[in-house]
């Protein structure tokens, strides 16, 4: 059974569609890119995967969980989710160790030793536990967005959504935030990836997904996707980034 | 009467009047902070019967003076439902209800101003709405929403002196009452404007204070 399955899914704000008849599968310990314009609702797939957006219509099942359905335990399902925004968002009136362990402490999950531990480790392992004691705002950009992957990585989800994660970064900062993803992947963990990088769209991803104004215009392995596109909306896109 | 010999000979019952002012603004802060905070709550639901609710109390209060609010309660109500009510009931209640809807609006904002992506973080980690709400938004909100509630606090006390108009023997009342017997009106509300400007002095520097604390640990 596929990790994520999603079926028809369609979004509208009033009556903007943004999403048409979108169809995804994605298998375990697979890493998913998703390319397109600005617009045209990367995000939004993406949010709907872990229900912070409410589809209008289709169903999207993760892991056995029915996200779409209105009477799913969406709180549990999303302790199984990990998901790394754009800005970071990171609590910035706690510490970055408190960032990291505070989900899975308030939710009774794991004792504050036992998080604390953990946190260290993924701290470590991001490169960021010399700063476990610092606030967020102390912090560059890239530094921040490592630690939301720990933060995220904390709850052991099986799998991990990211939403242009490099976008807000200085271009020197972009590689590090990359690294921790690109080791993430290669330990098997179960990503869908919303990126511009397509370096590392290339480089990682078991299939690229090309979306554009709401539908998905392509999809295949790296190779097929970047080197043969097949639809002409893909080979403009393509151009425009690439050159 | 010289100053002083007036201020000694009344002192006692401006001290008691002083003491029903705070008791009466205090009693009705700490209930007006329940009520701001449940309609604040309320206000930035999703739901919108609820944002409803909370529009209509917030309108209807600042939409009248809250002399009308206070004469209403106590006249108006015990009138229509034949009972009894005591002016520092009625007060509490007038007070309570005027400062409920200012805070109910100050909490609105305060959360309003909090990035949205704060919410949306806490939620992705699995955080239920209400626990986010008040481990990782309200933390935040509160900080930028000190200065605001303190002003709340002065703007309550200050009209706690309405309260006289409904035969409360707060400061104001009592000054009222002083002047009756001795005719003294300058000195007299001379001594109850400048015991309200201390009280009220006193507030706005530990509200300076407590800015000043929350700025160091942003
Ligand atoms: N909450 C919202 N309300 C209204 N329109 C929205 C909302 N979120 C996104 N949109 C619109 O949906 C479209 C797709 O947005 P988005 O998914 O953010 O695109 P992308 O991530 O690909 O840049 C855009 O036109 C955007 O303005
Ligand atoms: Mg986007």
């Amino acid at each position: 059974m596929p990790k994520i399955e999603v079926k028809n899914l369609e979004k509208s704000f009033g009556d903007l569609q943004v999403l048409k008849d979108i169809n995804l599968e994605v298998e375990e310990g697979e890493v998913v890119c998703v390319i397109g314009p600005s617009g045209s609702g990367k995000s939004t797939m993406l949010r709907c995967l872990n229900g912070l957006e409410t589809p209008t219509s289709g169903s999207i099942v993760i892991d056995g969980h029915h996200i779409s359905d209105p009477n799913v335990d969406i709180d549990m399902a999303r302790r199984n989710i990990g998901m790394v925004f754009q800005q970071f968002n990171l609590f910035p009136f706690m510490t970055v160790k408190r960032n990291v362990t505070f989900a899975p402490v308030t939710l009774k999950m794991m004792s504050q030793e036992e998080a604390d531990k953990k946190a260290e480790h993924l701290l470590d392992r991001v490169g960021m536990l010399d700063k476990a004691d610092a606030y967020p705002k102390q912090l560059s950009g890239g530094q921040q967005q490592r630690v939301a992957i720990a933060r995220a990585l904390e709850m052991n989800p099986d799998i991990m959504l990211f939403d242009e994660p490099t976008s807000a970064l200085d271009p020197e900062m972009v590689g590090e935030v990359l690294n921790v993803m690109e080791h993430l992947a290669s330990e098997g963990m179960t990503m869908v990836v919303v990126t511009h990088e397509m370096g590392f769209a290339k480089h990682v991803a078991d299939r690229v997904i090309f979306i554009d104004e709401g539908v998905v215009v392509e999809e295949g392995t790296p190779e097929q996707v970047f080197d043969h596109p097949q639809n002409e909306r893909t080979q403009n896109f393509l151009n425009m980034v690439l050159q | 009467m010289s100053f002083f010999e007036l201020l000694a000979q009344t002192w006692p019952r401006l001290l008691h009047g002083l003491g029903i002012t705070l008791e009466s603004t205090l009693i009705s802060l700490a209930l007006a902070a329940i009520l701001g905070l449940v309609f604040g709550m309320l206000s930035v639901s999703r739901a919108t019967g609820a944002r409803a609710v909370a529009r209509v109390y917030v309108d209807i209060i600042r939409g009248t003076p809250i002399i009308v609010q206070a004469f209403f309660i106590y006249f108006g109500i015990t009138s229509a439902l034949n009972f009894r009510m005591d002016p520092m009931t009625a007060g509490i209640i007038t007070l309570t209800l005027n400062a409920g809807a200012y805070l109910a609006e100050i909490f609105r904002g305060g959360i309003q101003a909090v990035d949205k992506g704060q919410m949306e973080a806490a939620r992705s980690l699995g955080l239920p709405y209400g626990m986010a709400m008040r481990k990782v938004i309200l933390p935040q909100a509160v900080r930028t929403m000190v200065p605001a509630i303190v002003n709340q606090f002065i703007i309550t006390l200050k009209d706690s002196s309405i309260l006289s108009v409904i035969g409360l023997t707060e400061l104001t009342q009592v000054g009222s009452l002083i002047i009756a017997d001795n005719l003294e009106s300058f000195k007299v509300w001379l001594i109850v404007g400048i015991m309200y400007f201390i009280i009220i002095m006193i507030l706005s520097t530990i509200s300076k204070k407590i800015e000043k604390r929350l700025k160091v640990n942003a």
